[in-house]
């Protein structure tokens, strides 16, 4: 019964399809656990020596991982995973190179900081002087950033290392040194960042690739956090400067990706004094894709400025509500929304509230869109004096072509009305625009309309509810405009019987829906009768339920199949 | 006068630049050469007219955005114009002596000024593009037409007799020729063309920098296949290599089997082989005319990186192995033989069509049915008895006749064997046959034995987690995938 589970992993490595060899790798951990650590030394380890030479990439992938996992069932003796993982780690592929690497670093995890010290760092320093297979070297780089901070004595070794590395001819080693740079500065104390990582990052920020470049943006963010604000204004802001007049666009890109954590990272006052120029050039790169990220960014970026600076970006968002590229007017509508929360409401007003409706009028239907859901933030910061001005502009969204700006409209007016909480410009200005959910063409946006419609009522009360808003959708339902605008404003009248009393129920909406459940339309006769369901729930009134129940009962006998489906059920619950 | 009609007829057919008013001042008279040929003594060109060359050279220096053609629309006419006087100049031999040579310096200044640029992405549609909008036309570089005349006169300058390789030599570093392989990435395939050309001449002129250019390729070629996985320039890169594989010497130096080994063969596993097949098999075989004893290693990387879930590549990688296979010395191919032949088999109970056919065009070729005759105790096992069965029930009409064929093929070259090999089923080999539910019963004794194991595991070690298998039972290509398609099966 009980067999050999060495021999049985073998079996299985004998199989043809790789898909099974890289399923059997991943239950060594079975055997090993099984096996013991003596037996993985050696029958195990003698067996992966020889799968090396012969396995296609995805087992030796496989393996890569699952040593990792072997080192958790013998930590202690973990080290002699590591001859195997070392060979690994030097492999052309990619993903194998990387998997070693990743498990070293959890055999590591089981070592004493003398072995690291001993065994580790020799092996890395090896790795890294492998003049004749770049692959080596470039996994010596993934393996100091975790690793330095245990390096004991030996840290002077590795960052001589490092910084050799920084100018190695062969490109993908630079590539390597320039995303790790940043990761491996969390590590060292801030003078050997200062003296020894700062000079070559300096260097890598000149390369000739800028794929180089381009990576070092990302670690420049990184060691600007762990710098105060004068090493900073030394160190990282010349480097910023140069890069954002780098003759790559790509560079500019990067940059433009990470400028608001940078802004946070080097501190408001830096910010202040420096990048905010330094940005306004980004936004307005001549490279559309620099400035579509750019204004991404921008939206974060503000946050971390004194608010009294802003107005230096505000006459930018003119030029870029006016971009030709509709990508960048889609992410300023984002920017306005935001700027006006930190700005005085007068000055939004003032300066920005005109480039916001004339993107809510621009041609591309995006940009539209943005521009209504950013409406909503604006005008909730300004405040409901100033509303007046901007429902016009939002009527005329809501007869926009497309249904997404209608739906974006409709959600930016309701969001409105759930913040402004105030009777009389609801009633005054927003209302108007909310009703229209009812005679969309669009399903989406009805929906989208009826769903919010509890939380309307719940604000503006049974008032309105059974007063205006009832009134138009009785409008809705009299004029002959279509079966489906009826079903819905038939789910707005049942909205609005779960919030009123009985008697209001009883006298407003069961005459309603009285003569609803004669409709022409099958469609309108079943939900009619959903609807009078829930009225009998709420009304007390014998007499009427009886009357409900003798109207449902005659649908009974219906023509059509499902309105006799829905009076039997609702008859018999 | 003859010269003067020579001017204005350029070689590239392109239209000359409008003849200049006199109402611009700054125009320098057009006819530079009219005004070089009357100067008597080339060795002293007079300083009016080297100065308007150099002014000329400085102003074609000057970015512009190119991108818009409503900017700068005088500027960029100027430029044209004066490029092709420089262009024009390049044709009289005293002049380029006398005026190009000694001002190499700031020529390639210009022509890096120029052509040095980041690549921009080309958009189909730039502004107002809807979604789902569909849109085929061939990308085109607004910036092309100001560029071109710059590659043109940098193409003549190199091809030109009189810059010699002394005073060339200084200004193709190390960072001129990283900078001029970027570009090679470029999505317009004109600026391709021009780079191959001239990077080609280059090579051929500058025999102190081939080395160094060699080693920039290479470079190209690992971020290709380590990092990118898509460069548009590596067609053109290969046909540049197959001119310098063609020209080295017998037998070939070390770093050159590397080269082959970490690079041509590395270059078939990445996605888009595609793309640059037709030019890397032709590397390939020059490779192995140098030298016949690469191409084992060629067989084995080709078998190695089979490409998966993609037949159009399989089609690919099976003419290449049949090609190479024809140049492998058949003693040596012994370690290869199983993976081989289980692949090719794999191919002809595929189920795709074209693929099993190209793989049944293997048996078409004399020295591959050597190769099947030399390893009959290996082959006839492996090939006879699912030969034998796909060839009653394959549903290809012309793939079954074909199958068929084979088989009489296969009893020909050896009937004994033929007929042991038909009775004396491996199992071993017959999976490639069986159906789905066959397979799974298979899997299933090696399963249970998995399972009992991972119980003992559990009894020795209660905080053992099972091990997570990463593909169940046979839908490998559906959970590959994430479309879990019941329809897919392994074959």
């Amino acid at each position: 019964m009980s067999e050999n589970p060495f021999e049985v992993l073998k079996e299985d490595m004998e199989n043809e399809e790789v898909y099974l060899k890289v399923n059997a790798m991943h239950r060594v951990k079975v055997v090993a656990t099984l096996l013991g650590s003596d037996k993985i030394k050696s029958q195990l380890i003698p067996y992966f020596e020889t799968l090396l030479k012969k396995e296609d990439d995805e087992v030796l992938f496989a393996l890569a991982e699952e040593l990792g996992n072997i080192a958790q069932i013998i930590p202690n003796q973990s080290s002699c995973l590591l001859t195997l993982l070392e060979q690994l780690a030097g492999f052309d592929e990619t993903v194998v190179r990387e998997q070693a690497v990743r498990s070293i670093t959890i055999v590591c995890g089981f070592l004493a900081d003398n072995e690291i010290a001993n065994t580790i760092v020799p092996m890395i320093i090896r790795l890294a002087s492998n003049d004749s297979n770049f692959t080596c070297r470039v996994s010596a780089v993934s393996l100091m950033c975790p690793l330095y901070a245990r390096a004991g004595n030996q840290k002077e070794k590795i960052r001589q290392k490092f910084t050799e590395l920084c100018s190695e001819e062969t490109p993908m080693v630079r590539r390597a040194v320039a995303t790790k740079i940043g990761e491996i500065a969390q590590f060292m104390d801030k003078i050997h960042v200062i003296q020894d990582l700062i000079p070559v990052l300096k260097q890598l920020c000149q390369d000739e690739q800028d794929q180089v470049r381009l990576l070092c943006m990302e670690s420049l963010m990184n060691i600007a956090k762990i710098l105060n604000s004068g090493e900073n204004k030394t160190n990282i802001l010349p480097l910023i400067i140069q890069s954002a007049e780098d003759k790559s666009w790509r560079v500019r890109l990067a940059l433009s990706k990470i400028f608001a954590d940078l802004a946070e990272a080097v501190g408001k006052e830096i910010a202040d004094s420096s990048l905010i120029q330094i940005f306004s050039n980004l936004l307005k790169d001549t490279e559309c894709d620099v400035r579509v990220i750019a204004v991404k960014s921008l939206a974060r970026f503000i946050k971390f400025v004194s608010p009294e600076k802003l107005n230096l970006i505000v006459p930018l968002l003119q030029l870029l509500s006016k971009d030709p590229f509709s990508q960048v007017k889609q992410n300023a509508c984002e920017v306005i929304g935001q700027i006006a929360t930190l700005l005085p409401k007068e000055y939004s007003q003032s300066k920005l509230q005109q480039y916001l409706i004339d993107l809510m009028a621009d041609d591309n239907q995006d940009v539209r869109r943005n521009a209504a859901k950013s409406a909503g933030q604006f005008a909730a910061a300004i405040g409901p004096e100033a509303l007046n001005q901007f429902v016009p502009f939002l009527k005329k969204c809501m007869d926009d072509p497309k249904w997404r700006v209608r739906k974006e409209t409709m959600q930016t007016i309701i969001q409105l009305a759930l913040t402004v909480k105030n009777p009389d410009v609801f009633n005054k200005q927003l209302e108007s625009v909310f009703v229209m959910f009812l005679k969309d063409r669009a399903a989406e946006v009805r929906s989208m309309g009826l769903s919010q419609l509890p939380a309307l009522i719940a604000t503006y009360k049974q008032e309105w509810a059974v007063g205006n808003f009832l009134s138009k959708c009785v409008e809705t339902l009299s004029k002959d405009v279509g079966s489906l605008y009826r079903i819905n404003a038939l789910y707005a009248i049942q909205q609005i019987s779960f919030a009123v009393d009985g008697p209001v129920a009883q006298d407003r909406l069961w005459p309603i829906v009285q003569k609803c459940l004669k409709d022409t339309v099958p469609n309108i006769r079943f939900v009619s009768i959903r609807v009078a369901k829930s009225l009998s729930k709420k009304i007390d009134n014998q007499q009427t339920l009886n009357q409900i129940k003798q109207a449902i009962n005659e649908l009974i006998e219906d023509p059509d199949r499902d309105v006799k489906f829905y009076a039997q059920e609702a008859l018999q619950n | 006068m003859q010269r003067t009609a020579n001017s204005k007829q350029t070689p590239t057919g392109r239209p000359q630049a409008q003849p200049t008013t006199n109402t611009q001042q700054t125009r320098a008279p057009p006819q530079m050469i009219q005004n070089m040929a009357r100067v008597t003594d080339p060795k002293h060109v007079p300083k009016e007219i080297r100065d308007q060359f150099l002014k000329k050279i400085h102003f074609c220096s000057q970015p512009y955005d190119f991108n818009d053609d409503t900017k700068n629309v005088k500027e960029k006419q100027e430029r044209s114009q004066y490029l092709q006087e420089l262009f024009d100049l390049l044709k009289e031999p005293n002049f380029v002596a006398n005026l190009v040579v000694p001002h190499l310096d700031l020529i390639i200044e210009m022509i890096e000024k120029n052509i040095f640029r980041p690549l921009p992405i080309l958009k189909k549609t730039a502004t107002n593009g809807e979604i789902g909008m569909e849109d085929d036309d061939q990308l085109i570089d607004p910036a092309w037409t100001h560029l071109q005349p710059v590659y043109e006169y940098f193409l003549q300058l190199i091809v030109n007799e009189q810059p010699d390789v002394k005073s060339l030599k200084i200004f193709i570093t190390h960072s001129f020729i990283q900078e001029f392989l970027e570009l090679f990435d470029s999505e317009e395939p004109r600026e391709r063309e021009y780079l191959k050309n001239i990077l080609h001449r280059l090579y051929a002129k500058l025999v102190p920098r081939r080395k160094m250019i060699r080693k920039a390729i290479n470079d190209c070629f690992y971020t290709l296949i380590h990092e990118t996985y898509k460069f548009n320039g590596a067609a053109e890169l290969l046909d540049i290599l197959a001119s310098i594989i063609s020209g080295f010497a017998v037998p070939l130096r070390e770093e050159h089997v590397i080269f082959f080994k970490t690079v041509i063969i590395p270059l078939h596993k990445v996605q888009t082989c595609q793309f640059y097949h037709e030019q890397l098999l032709r590397c390939s075989m020059l490779f192995l005319s140098k030298d016949p004893t690469l191409a084992t290693f060629l067989v084995e990387g080709l078998l190695r990186y089979w490409p998966f879930a993609n037949s159009a590549k399989e089609v690919m990688f099976l003419n290449e192995l049949l090609e190479v296979l024809e140049v492998c010395e058949i003693s040596k191919l012994e370690p290869l033989i199983p993976k081989l032949f289980k692949r090719l088999i794999k191919c002809i109970a595929g189920p795709h069509l074209q693929v099993a056919d190209r793989a049944m065009c293997f048996f078409e070729n004399d020295y591959f049915l050597t190769i099947l005759k030399s390893y009959k105790p290996f082959t006839f096992p492996l090939l006879v008895p699912v030969i034998a069965q796909i060839a009653d029930t394959h549903w290809h009409k012309v793939l079954q006749e074909s199958l068929n064929a084979l088989k009489t093929i296969l009893k020909e070259i050896d009937y004994q064997a033929f007929d042991k090999a038909l009775n004396n089923k491996d199992p071993k080999y017959l999976y490639i046959i069986q159906d789905a539910k066959n397979q799974k019963k298979d899997r299933q004794k090696i399963e249970e034995k998995w399972k009992n194991l991972t119980k003992q595991a559990l009894q020795k070690n209660p905080n053992f987690k099972e091990p997570i298998v990463p593909y169940s039972d046979t839908h490998i290509v559906g959970e590959h995938n994430g479309l879990n398609n019941g329809n897919i099966t392994i074959i």
